[in-house]
């Protein structure tokens, strides 16, 4: 503790930090196995252990009518989670849709890798390829929805 | 940046493994926790290779009871001895219970035998639901070394002997709060053996006082 930033700068600095790991978290969880394993030798190429190892369970999945309305449950879908520990002592976690488990792993080591020293290196190999893949996906399926739109309207109905 | 990193994974950094086998492992335990209970003043024992890496502070057997027993729906109280941050952040990740400051509200405690004068608070059940009684896993230095008791009841079929390392003040605080159908299980843990003492057990442990008087 050799400075002692102002507490506004330190929240700040933490929000960024949570945010951007909301980010990479997110978009690994999005990633397809294919695209991880790319990486798999790199992500491997550390001592690690796994605090849980990879293991298959069910979440309730909620939503709300309109994005506004009041909650209501859709029903459970299969999510893999995985925790795995450098040998440094950084933990990271993951949480994916589906039940492939090596998938599960191979998240959890990027996202324990990305909070550590080599961080920008990470992110600009992995992550922001990542994203733009996905952003891709995203932009191509609303172009491909968006073609089957149609506007409703209403006539004025006789109602008197 | 790197500083406040740090900081929010410090207890991330305290995680450990548990089971090897999350799903069989935590059945030997439970099914040793059953016969224990079964089988009263009977020590069980859980083989090395089914039981959880050390987590500091906690008994082989301890770790692994809790590891079986607890979840999201049973509240755990832990004993100052045990109330460290590398034990309260293993259980409440790997097992997901919520840890109360209450006695009240616990479902679960862990307990070292600097408590066992003071059984206070602790959730006997009700009439209706008995079953809802706090159940205390006491961890001892070792399960034997006390004066020899003998024990009666279901499970035990003329009288077991057992001479666990305890003060009288225990036995009266579970006779004074032994209203059956109401009342305490307690598993006593040393090491990797455990030992089932559930609330229909009978122990005399008077002195025989009353014998030389009569």
């Amino acid at each position: 503790m050799t400075a002692t930033p102002a507490s506004s700068t330190a929240s700040d600095a933490k929000v960024t930090d949570h945010s951007a790991r909301q980010h990479w978290i997110g978009v690994l969880a999005r990633s397809r196995r294919a695209e991880l394993l790319a990486h798999e030798a790199a992500l491997r190429d550390a001592e690690y252990q796994l605090i849980r190892a990879p293991e298959i369970g069910m979440t309730l999945v909620r939503g709300r009518m309109g994005g506004s309305g009041a909650p209501f449950n859709i029903g459970e879908m299969t999510v893999t989670r995985c925790v795995v520990r450098l040998a440094d002592g950084r933990t990271g976690f993951s949480y994916l849709a589906g039940r492939d488990k090596a998938h599960a792993e191979l998240a959890a080591l990027a996202d324990a890798h990305l909070q550590g020293a080599q961080q920008a290196h990470w992110i600009s190999d992995l992550i922001d390829p990542l994203a733009r893949a996905q952003d891709v996906r995203r932009a191509q399926q609303q172009a491909e929805t968006a073609a089957t739109k149609v506007d409703f309207f209403t006539l004025v109905r006789g109602e008197n | 940046m790197s500083t406040s990193l740090a900081t929010e994974s410090l207890p991330a950094s305290l995680l450990q493994p548990a089971f090897a086998d999350p799903v069989l492992d935590a059945q030997r335990s439970f099914r040793a926790a059953l016969k224990a209970l079964a089988g009263p003043g009977v020590a069980q024992s859980l083989l090395a290779t089914q039981t959880p890496p050390h987590l500091e502070g906690l008994a082989a057997a301890s770790h692994a009871l809790c590891l079986a027993l607890l979840d999201i729906d049973t509240p755990l109280w832990l004993a100052p001895k045990f109330d460290t941050q590398a034990i309260r952040a293993n259980l409440t990740f790997h097992c997901g219970c919520p840890i109360v400051s209450d006695r009240q509200n616990a479902r679960f405690a862990l307990l070292d035998d600097s408590q066992l004068h003071d059984l206070s608070g602790f959730d006997l059940g009700n009439d209706r639901y008995p079953d809802q009684s706090c159940t205390l896993l006491v961890q001892l230095p070792s399960l034997q070394g006390g004066t020899q008791l003998a024990w009666r009841g279901p499970g035990i079929e003329s009288k077991n002997h057992v001479s666990l390392p305890l003060q009288e003040a225990f036995w009266q605080e579970r006779e004074s709060r032994n209203d059956f159908p109401r009342g305490i299980d307690v598993f006593f843990v040393a090491g990797s053996e455990l030992l089932g003492l559930p609330r229909s057990t009978q122990v005399a442990f008077k002195p025989q006082t009353s014998k030389g008087a009569a």
